[in-house]
């Protein structure tokens, strides 16, 4: 008996630590789970029940370099039809009655086009207009549905578009300064919880939490003046729409600082009338940073200027132009086809003598003239910091294919490629003492850092600043010593250079086998304020002088006394056409 | 035994203990009391309820004015910058003021400063500079107090 209940209580004190055991071990997970995993557990169950969004920053503005707004960001809705809602005519009808006349379109056009689409949501009009969506949001039209959302606006219309670019129906930039400092104007997106239903709906009055604040976009204040820039594309259009030109950029700088004023190119879009389903990507293209050229007679004043930096010439200096210079069997002759006998330094400039420019590259050599050529930045992207910049072309003594013909070539502009932007910085150069500047086109930018801005860059000293000066007055030799010189204005005194070539860029980008007239000029000379470039693509033979010169004439008096740039003397009054 | 010498203990006296309040130790009193306490502590409860859903839904409500606040004033904004647009001026002096491109310039030097006018929303201006008097301004009395304090 005794022994049966000692085997009982055995069992019992088994059973009752086993028991014991499982409390213990049950306990001990309980309170893992709880204490120790408790952020994984609490992940998980938040994961279960909320939903995320992400909200989109609000996008910062472009500015001019005076702060007025060229693109910035306003509130709009997105109209969204129920395909689920118009399944019975009458109904839709009522609806479409009500919408259709908000978004411009008939009722029928809208019903139609709501109903190719299966099933879900069609949207019907993205970004409408503020007011107008808040009309539409009171009324009671079945299917509608209105989501507030933000879209660009442009105060200044179409101004600089292909300059600014655009953005996306999801706001990211995709083209233009818009997407080459998308990450800037952009913001950080920030993240909204949710309690969700068990489908993943959001539940109406459920709690909601902000993840991240979104963070704003900053604003980016440009070197461009809006003023400029209007002047600069309504006179482009007007010489384009006037000579029957494929298209041209002009780009408007300080030549002290490097900063960019005004940069037009054509052709390219309307902001206003951007669809982009429709449009053609190679309008897109700023093309006075993207797009080579050779730079034609333009590139003469560079030629000079090695000359006489190495003192292989003066502005005095003199060669015998027998209208034609031979190098291997290749004849080399003036674009008029002149011969002008005993010639100065500064009257090749003036005529625009080929032979000249050959005989310059002779006493140059090669290697002196490959030399300058890269320190002028010809060959090499300028850093403005705009998307598809190139290089440019320069075949040197270096390259295998080199030959002595590419030299005599190069030395007028030929056979050698650069962008519009690098070559008004070049000679930019000339307009500065000698010193290169790295043109820029943002003055300053909102960081999370704080504001950044960005002050002129010096590259290097490329030629001596008597050697500048003496080249600057060549090129005022050039528009004043020459009569009927059609860049030429009252009041200032100018210096410039004209120049054609052949190999007219069409606006699908293939080279035609035209003109491009063009024409590079100062002013005013002993202190330049501003330096400009014209540039036009012709089908046919046009030349810089007839063509490009007349825009900076037409231009350049009205740039100038915006900038506050007095006009000399007695000529306070000027007579324009 | 002795429980029942402890029953037949005489009680102690209650002075000054009112009537009501004996009244009170019945089970109906209790009831009664306790049942008013449940209610009012039930209707408090609603009440806060009530209190925390209606002020929440002000708050959604604020929240919603506040956005359609600031995107009418950023409406605003975009009317000042396009009212004040180069197209617009341009447009305004040919078709209202008859005005025409010029055909004759005068330079006029005038040596007195631009006027500083500010034709530019003001999302676009410099912020307000922050000087320490203002911002002491702005500080709660307590701020300020222990401002006071030497540690």
């Amino acid at each position: 008996m005794f022994g049966q209940r000692g085997r009982m209580n055995a069992r019992l004190t088994t059973l009752a630590l086993l028991i014991a055991l499982s409390g213990a071990a049950l306990a001990a997970r309980v309170a893992y789970i709880q204490v120790v995993d408790a952020r994984h557990y609490t992940a998980r169950a938040n994961d279960e029940h909320y939903g995320q969004e992400v909200v989109r920053a609000p996008r910062g503005a472009i500015l001019d370099r005076n702060g007025y707004p060229l693109a910035t960001t306003v509130d709009a809705w997105d109209v969204y039809v129920n395909r689920a809602d118009w399944q019975d005519t009458a109904v839709a009808q009522k609806a479409a009655a009500v919408i259709a006349p908000v978004i411009g379109q008939t009722p029928d056009s809208l019903i139609s086009e709501v109903r190719k689409q299966a099933t879900g949501l069609y949207l019907a009009y993205g970004g409408l207009d503020f007011n107008k969506g808040n009309t539409l949001r009171d009324v009671t039209a079945p299917g509608l549905r209105m989501v507030q959302t933000t879209k660009r606006f442009y105060p200044e219309g179409d101004l600089a578009s292909t300059l600014l670019g655009f953005v996306g129906r999801d706001h990211v930039g995709l083209t233009g300064i818009e997407a080459d400092f998308d990450r800037e104007l952009g913001g950080i997106p920030g993240t909204i919880y949710f309690v969700h239903d068990s489908i993943g709906n959001k539940i109406a009055f459920g709690s909601e939490r902000i993840g991240e604040q979104p963070k704003a976009g900053g604003n980016i204040t440009l070197t461009i003046d809006r003023y400029i820039q209007r002047l600069v594309e309504n006179e482009l259009d007007a010489q384009i729409a006037k000579t029957g030109a494929l298209g041209g950029s002009i780009i408007v700088m300080d030549p002290h600082t490097g900063e960019v004023l005004a940069m037009a190119s054509r052709p390219g879009f309307k902001l206003s009338q951007l669809n982009l389903n429709t449009a053609n990507p190679l309008l897109f293209r700023n093309r006075a940073v993207t797009d080579v050229y050779e730079p034609g007679s333009v590139f003469k004043t560079l030629t000079s200027a090695a000359a006489i930096d190495l003192g292989l010439v003066t502005p005095q200096s003199t060669y015998v132009d027998t209208g034609a210079a031979v190098i291997g069997t290749s004849v080399i002759r003036n674009w008029d086809y002149s011969v002008n006998g005993r010639t100065t330094v500064t009257q090749i400039l003036q005529r625009s003598l080929n032979t000249g420019a050959v005989w310059m590259s002779g006493l140059l050599g090669p290697d002196n003239f490959y030399h300058y050529v890269k320190q002028f930045g010809i060959g090499t992207a300028t850093g403005i910091g705009l998307g598809g910049e190139p290089d440019g072309l320069v075949r040197t003594n270096q390259d295998p294919a080199w030959s002595p013909v590419d030299l005599a070539d190069n030395s007028f502009g030929q056979g050698i490629a650069a962008t519009p932007l690098q070559v008004i910085t070049a000679i930019s150069s000339l307009a500065n003492g000698g010193k290169l500047m790295r043109p820029y086109i943002v003055k300053e930018m909102d960081t999370p850092a704080g504001p950044r801005t960005f002050s002129p860059v010096e590259v290097r000293q490329v030629v001596k600043p008597q050697t500048a000066s003496a080249v600057a007055d060549m090129m005022n030799q050039v528009v004043e010593g020459v009569v009927g010189e059609l860049a030429a204005i009252k009041g200032y005194h100018v210096a410039g250079k004209t120049g054609t070539t052949t190999g007219a860029t069409l606006a699908d980008g293939t080279v035609h086998n035209g003109n491009v007239a063009s024409f590079i000029g100062f002013a005013p000379v002993n202190d330049p304020k501003m330096i400009m470039l014209v540039k036009l693509d012709y089908k046919d033979d046009k030349l810089g002088g007839e063509f490009a010169a007349p825009v900076f004439h037409d231009l350049a008096p009205s740039i100038l006394a915006y900038l506050g740039v007095q006009p000399n003397g007695p000529q306070l009054v000027a007579t324009g056409p | 035994m002795v429980a029942l010498q402890r029953h037949a203990l005489p009680f102690p006296r209650r002075i000054g203990v009112p009537k009501a309040l004996g009244r009170l130790r019945s089970g109906k009193a209790l009831l009664v009391v306790a049942g008013v306490m449940i209610l009012a502590a039930a209707t408090l409860q609603v009440n806060q309820f009530s209190l925390s859903a209606s002020t929440g839904y002000q708050i959604d409500n604020l929240n919603t004015l506040r956005a359609a606040k600031q995107a009418e004033n950023h409406q605003l904004e975009a009317e000042v910058a396009q009212l004040s647009s180069l197209a617009r001026v341009d447009w305004e002096a040919r078709v209202n003021l008859h005005m025409v491109p010029p055909t004759r310039k005068l330079y006029i030097t005038v040596n007195q400063p631009v006027p500083q006018g500010e034709a530019l929303p003001t999302r676009f201006l410099p912020g307000p500079t922050t000087t320490a008097g203002a911002a002491q301004q702005r500080d709660s009395i307590w701020k300020r107090l222990l401002k006071l304090l030497p540690f």
